[in-house]
């Protein structure tokens, strides 16, 4: 078996499994691929991928105005992303992220329209509280479910972003109705609840800096702290930790509460940020997209980040794409998806070089692990 | 005398490196026709591997295998069986859920959409059955049949596909004594035949007993090759081991403590809804060890679960120095002063992901967190002490438990559980998969504990085991205790026979 | 009067689940999970439409919506089984790129038009004498041939699954792969064998919306019912006799939103009739308390470490 293998330091870093130039080297090439077999479709409605893409970026760095509005998307992007993230970190799935942030935004619209009158500095903070608890709470009840009920976590957290859907459509047309009555919407919120511009001019609001906080929070709940702690260790070794007396159905409950809250949090941003009003029905691709984000970036809250400025830039981009060509906007969606794709083929990638990388060392004569 | 034409099997320079383990580094073995060879090796030395190797569950780097005489590549266990090879392996390979003929049928025809012939596959089997002296209900649901007994499909499955080399992997590991002399009745009846046993072994005396000629194997390599009469036990076990070997156990002492773990009238059911232990009480004092023997499968896995809080009893009562230990609050029992050695460390006892200084604190946390907050501190300094007081290798508080060997593994497990055990140890098949040396350091462990007071309550299928460590011998057969005596009046023959009590089909 | 209608859309509702469940049922069998169920659910909706329009038989509709549901099954398969990669992840990739996919391709054979594009869906066929029956007459013997199809599909899959040396196979892969590698069968071939025909029978059941039932397409025709059918085979104990058990009563929940719908009746909230089967699908999970979950569901099959 004796091979005669050129030492290359450049390949061996990036191939490194436990290293920082391969967390940085496959999610990027990932992107990379996921561009050009996007890319490959595009002729098929007579475009040029490189003119798309040379728009598509050029675009989103046109002026202060577009690059402002890229962190102004990130920044539900990284909540919805941290929700997934963060309850893949105890070994569940939250697919329920979408109706978490409806209700959440619902929350947050029906305590800005009947508080009007209260100041900004008691108002915001309230709507972001009830936008928080109606999202971790209607997380919450799927973690009870399986608490109490092993209920397949996926399933009820994937349904209940239909149920939830549903509240929000027709809160909307009835209670929080506008006062016009013309269109399923609500109101325009009162300026009290806006969200002040950290930018002005721009759509790019101090709720960035708010999600980055929940990122911020999100990695210290997971390293530093006890409920962390146990939660890494239900997510890797239900077994064990179970026999190291850890409960894990309080694991359960609490971590679908966080997961719910941050993607309820993401329904403050947008209403009480961006839209300053409920519309039925909008965004409603932000849950599925926190899931690419969250897988992008490896479930770690700076992954996250990244991810969701990622993202950001490729949605303003390719949005004034699709406003000024005719290249359809479902190309995003299949962006995302090769995204993913790519991603988890990296994934297998990495797997095999850790292994055999493992098996050359082994065979010329180091410690048996 | 070797003559080429009766060669049944041969496998020349066979080389298989996993990610990590060197596991056959070039072997040879060659087998004869009417003839049952023995591999021995300890717990790590390339047996299995070797074997599946040969039903081609793996693919072999480089080497070369040849069957009656031909050079053949097995890609697989189909290209295995239709040269005539069959494998009993030590995990049984059937589907619990379905029935014995079901299970054996499985396989034979697997793309055709004709129905399952039952009647026919059962009168095909009761006829086996009484052919080799194999007897089981066809229509019975393996689930519901002793070990015995569903070893027993495993050798009919293979039976039906006319295997005239059959391999066996540690196949006496999970019978009794009794069970186990059927089991060598059947292999000398097959060999008288005409046809070719591989009888892999770590147990030496079931060697002498059976084989005709044994192939030591160490280190995943070969380490000698003898007729049965040419070699002694001692030789072999050198051989096995490369070396003498350790000192094994330490004189018994004299417990004169009082009652510490306290067992009365414990009643527990298992998975399946039966009850797996029935009645069981005794009690170990201070200073004891107290060794539990029996075949795998009888209760005490049950048994021990209960006590460290894991499963919960249906009747009876566990003590903890006169206090009645909280039930199924496996953390709760921890804190009271109870450590436990899991029989599967890779399952229960390490989470594997996380660091060595993690695992360290997995089962005590409220004691290294402050306000919700992890002290890391406290942490980093109870895993430098830990890892010089065990020996742990490498001694990185901060790496990955998955890449220590099984025997560090381990060190991490029962440095947390000793340290954690001040009034009582249970420790359930300890030396599991670990290599001579790091078994001898856990026993070493388990020792010292015993002299500085403490309670040891011991379960493990390795009679030698048993008899090197305790000062008490129980023996667990059918979920009950059937008898408890004191080392030196144990005798294996008389073990034996309990072991083989109420549990299995009458011989 | 009323009755009647209920049923036979039900009936006719049920379809597509029945289909989906089936597949689902087969593939999870042997211990793979078809994440991708709503996904292919939409590319078989979308291929089965532009079979039909551009060949103008539905029946080449048809089998143009089994060929999409092999091929990302296919894909599926491959990344899953062979890849060995996470199940739940890789499903949730290939949705979202199904549902990118489905549009962008409607767009690039049919541009923007005006008004959808249509076929005409299946027309029912009455059965003779049996369609005369009162009330369940019609409700059971005049659908269409692919509800036929469907609901004879369910006895003769659990007749595969518990009466054949395949189904033999298929059940034993899920419960013990380990049992069926010693016998000397691939694993992997079987869960991939599996996994192409889940995608056949979902990729058939999502043509269904378009082309058998409303006969144009929309991106969201499909509206989560992929992943209700992907429910009933947990709540038919794997079993395709009880996902078809599942399959009836949500059918006639479905059926029931849509009359009192269209009846104009106001008693409930639209919403909540629309979220009816949601409800309905969360609360069976709950209830369900003992689960035959084959043993090694959702767990790759890692055979030897290479």
């Amino acid at each position: 078996m004796a091979e005669k293998r050129r030492e290359n330091p450049l390949f061996d870093a990036i191939t490194d499994p436990d290293g920082v130039l391969s967390s940085l080297f496959f999610p990027a090439m990932s992107v990379f691929l996921g561009l050009a077999s996007a890319g490959v479709l595009m002729p098929f409605l007579g475009h040029s991928p490189a003119a798309v893409y040379r728009d598509l970026f050029s675009f989103a760095f046109r002026d202060i105005y577009n690059i402002a509005d890229i962190f102004a998307k990130a920044s539900p992007l990284i909540l919805t992303g941290l929700a997934f993230a963060f309850a893949f970190r105890a070994g569940l799935f939250n697919i329920g992220a979408q109706g978490q942030f409806y209700l959440g935004a619902v929350a947050s619209a029906a305590c800005a329209l009947s508080f009007p009158y209260l100041p900004s500095w008691v108002l915001l903070p309230l709507c972001a509280a009830a936008s928080m608890a109606a999202g971790g709470l209607w997380g919450g009840m799927t973690g009870f479910f399986k608490a109490r009920f092993n209920a397949n976590e996926f399933l009820v957290s994937m349904m209940s972003t239909y149920v939830a859907v549903a509240i929000m459509d027709f809160l909307v047309r009835s209670p929080l109705r506008e006062a016009k009555g013309e269109y399923p919407q609500t109101d325009v919120l009162a300026e009290a609840a806006w969200i002040p511009s950290f930018l002005p001019g721009t759509r790019f609001h101090w709720g960035f800096f708010l999600a980055l906080a929940a990122a911020g929070a999100a990695w210290v709940l997971l390293w530093k702290t006890t409920l962390g702690f146990r939660m890494r260790a239900v997510g890797k070794n239900r077994a064990a930790a179970r026999f190291a007396g850890i409960r894990e159905k309080s694991v359960f409950v609490s971590v679908f509460l966080v997961s719910g809250a941050f993607a309820g949090l993401a329904g403050f941003l947008e209403v009480n940020g961006v839209q300053h009003m409920v519309v039925q029905g909008f965004n409603p691709l932000l849950g599925a997209e926190g899931i690419g984000i969250a897988v992008l970036g490896s479930a770690h809250p700076l992954g996250v980040v990244l991810s969701a400025l990622l993202f950001g830039a490729l949605k303003v981009g390719g949005l004034l794409v699709t406003q000024t060509s005719s290249v359809p906007s479902s190309i995003i969606a299949i962006l995302e998806g090769f995204v993913m794709l790519y991603v988890i083929l990296s994934f297998y990638l990495r797997h095999r070089l850790r292994r055999s990388r493992s098996r050359r060392r082994t065979a010329a004569g180091g410690e048996a692990p | 005398m070797e003559s080429p034409h009766n060669e049944a099997l041969s496998l020349r320079g066979i080389m298989k490196v996993f990610p990590g383990v060197l596991a056959n580094a070039g072997v040879n073995l060659s087998a004869r026709r009417g003839e049952i060879l023995a591999i021995l090796g300890e717990n790590g030395a390339g047996k299995s591997t070797l074997m599946k190797i040969l039903y081609g569950m793996y693919q072999p780097d480089s080497g070369a295998v040849s069957v009656n005489g031909r050079e053949v590549r097995i890609r697989s266990p189909k290209d295995a069986l239709a040269l005539g090879i069959g494998m009993i392996h030590q995990h049984f390979t059937l589907v619990p859920v379905h029935t014995v003929w079901e299970n054996v049928v499985l396989g034979l025809d697997p793309s055709s959409g004709r129905p399952a012939d039952r009647k026919g596959a059962v009168r095909e089997l009761e006829a086996l059955g009484r052919k080799y002296g194999l007897a089981v209900d066809p229509c019975a649901v393996v689930a519901d049949l002793s070990v015995g007994m569903q070893q027993k499909t495993e050798i009919l499955k293979v039976l039906y596909r006319s295997v005239s080399i059959l391999v066996l992997d540690e196949p006496t590991a999970v019978l009794t004594p009794g069970e186990a002399e059927n089991l060598f009745g059947f292999l000398q009846e097959f060999r008288a035949a005409g046809n070719t046993v591989l009888f892999i072994t770590h147990k030496l005396g079931e060697v002498m007993e059976i084989a005709d000629r044994i192939e030591v194997l160490r280190g995943g390599r070969n380490a000698g090759s003898f007729l049965r009469g040419e070699v002694t036990e001692r030789e072999l076990a050198a051989r096995m081991v490369g070396g003498d070997i350790p000192p094994v156990g330490e004189p018994p002492s004299r417990p004169t403590g009082r009652d510490v773990l306290e067992v009365r009238d414990l009643w527990v059911r298992g998975s399946r809804g039966h009850h797996a232990v029935r009645g069981v009480s005794f009690a170990v004092r201070a200073g004891e060890i107290f060794g539990v023997a029996g075949v795998s499968g009888n209760g005490q896995e049950e048994l021990a679960d209960c006590v460290c809080g894991l499963a919960r009893q249906e009747r009876g009562e566990i003590l903890l120095d006169g206090r009645v230990l909280p039930r199924e609050d496996p953390g709760a029992v921890f804190r009271a002063g109870v450590g436990y050695i899991p029989a599967d460390r890779h399952r229960e006892g390490l989470v594997l992901d996380m660091t060595v200084e993690e695992n360290l604190v997995l089962k005590n946390l409220p004691a290294y967190s402050r306000k919700g907050f992890l002290r890391e501190g406290a942490i980093r300094e109870n895993a430098e002490r830990r890892i010089a007081d065990y020996g742990i290798r490498p001694p990185l508080p901060g790496s990955r438990t998955a890449s220590l060997s099984g025997g560090n593994q381990q060190k991490v497990v029962a440095a947390r559980e000793i340290e954690a055990g001040r009034k009582c140890i249970v420790a359930v098949q300890p030396t599991r998969g670990l290599d001579l040396g790091a078994a001898a350091h856990v026993h070493r462990m388990l020792a010292g504990a015993r002299s500085e007071g403490r309670a040891v309550f011991l379960v493990s299928t390795e009679l030698s085991e048993i008899m090197s460590l305790s000062d008490t011998v129980a023996v667990m057969t059918g979920g009950e205790i059937l008898g408890i005596f004191p080392r030196e009046s144990a005798d294996l023959r008389m073990i034996g026979m309990l072991m083989a009590g109420r549990k299995g089909e009458p011989e | 009067m009323i009755l009647e209608g209920l049923l036979a859309r039900a009936v006719q509702m049920s379809t597509p689940l029945l289909l989906g469940s089936l597949g689902e049922v087969m593939v999870e069998r042997t211990g793979v999970m078809n994440m991708a169920i709503e996904g292919i659910f939409l590319l078989g909706a979308w291929a089965g439409f532009t079979g039909a329009y551009i060949t103008g038989s539905l029946a080449a509709g048809f089998l143009c919506a089994m060929a999409a549901g092999v091929a990302v099954g296919a894909l599926y398969g491959w990344i899953t089984v062979c890849l060995k990669q996470h199940q739940i992840v890789t499903g949730v990739a290939i949705n979202i790129l199904a549902a990118g996919i489905g549009i962008f391709f409607y767009r690039v054979l049919f541009g923007v038009p005006l008004l959808p594009l249509t076929v005409e869906p299946l027309r029912p066929l009455a059965v003779p004498f049996l369609s005369d029956i009162p009330v369940i007459g019609p409700a059971l013997f005049r659908q269409n041939i692919l509800t036929y199809l469907a609901w004879g599909a369910m006895p003769l899959g659990w007749w595969v699954l518990f009466r054949t040396r395949t189904g033999l196979v298929l059940r034993s892969t899920g419960a013990n792969p380990e049992a069926v590698d010693a016998a000397g069968i691939s694993v992997e071939r079987v869960r991939f064998g599996a996994v192409l025909a889940a995608g056949a029978l979902s990729g058939l059941a999502g043509a269904f919306y378009s082309i058998g039932y409303l006969g144009l397409f929309s991106n969201d025709m499909i509206g989560g019912r992929g992943w209700i059918a992907f429910a009933l085979c947990f709540l038919g104990n794997w079993n395709p006799l009880g996902a078809l058990l599942g399959a009836v009563v949500f059918g006639i929940a479905d059926a029931a939103a849509i009359t009192l719908q269209t009846s104009g009746i106001r008693m409930v909230p639209n919403e909540f009739l629309i979220a009816l089967p949601y409800m309905l699908t969360i609360a069976a999970t709950l209830a369900r308390k003992r689960f035959n979950v084959p043993a090694s569901l959702g767990t790759a099959y890692i055979k030897e470490e290479k």
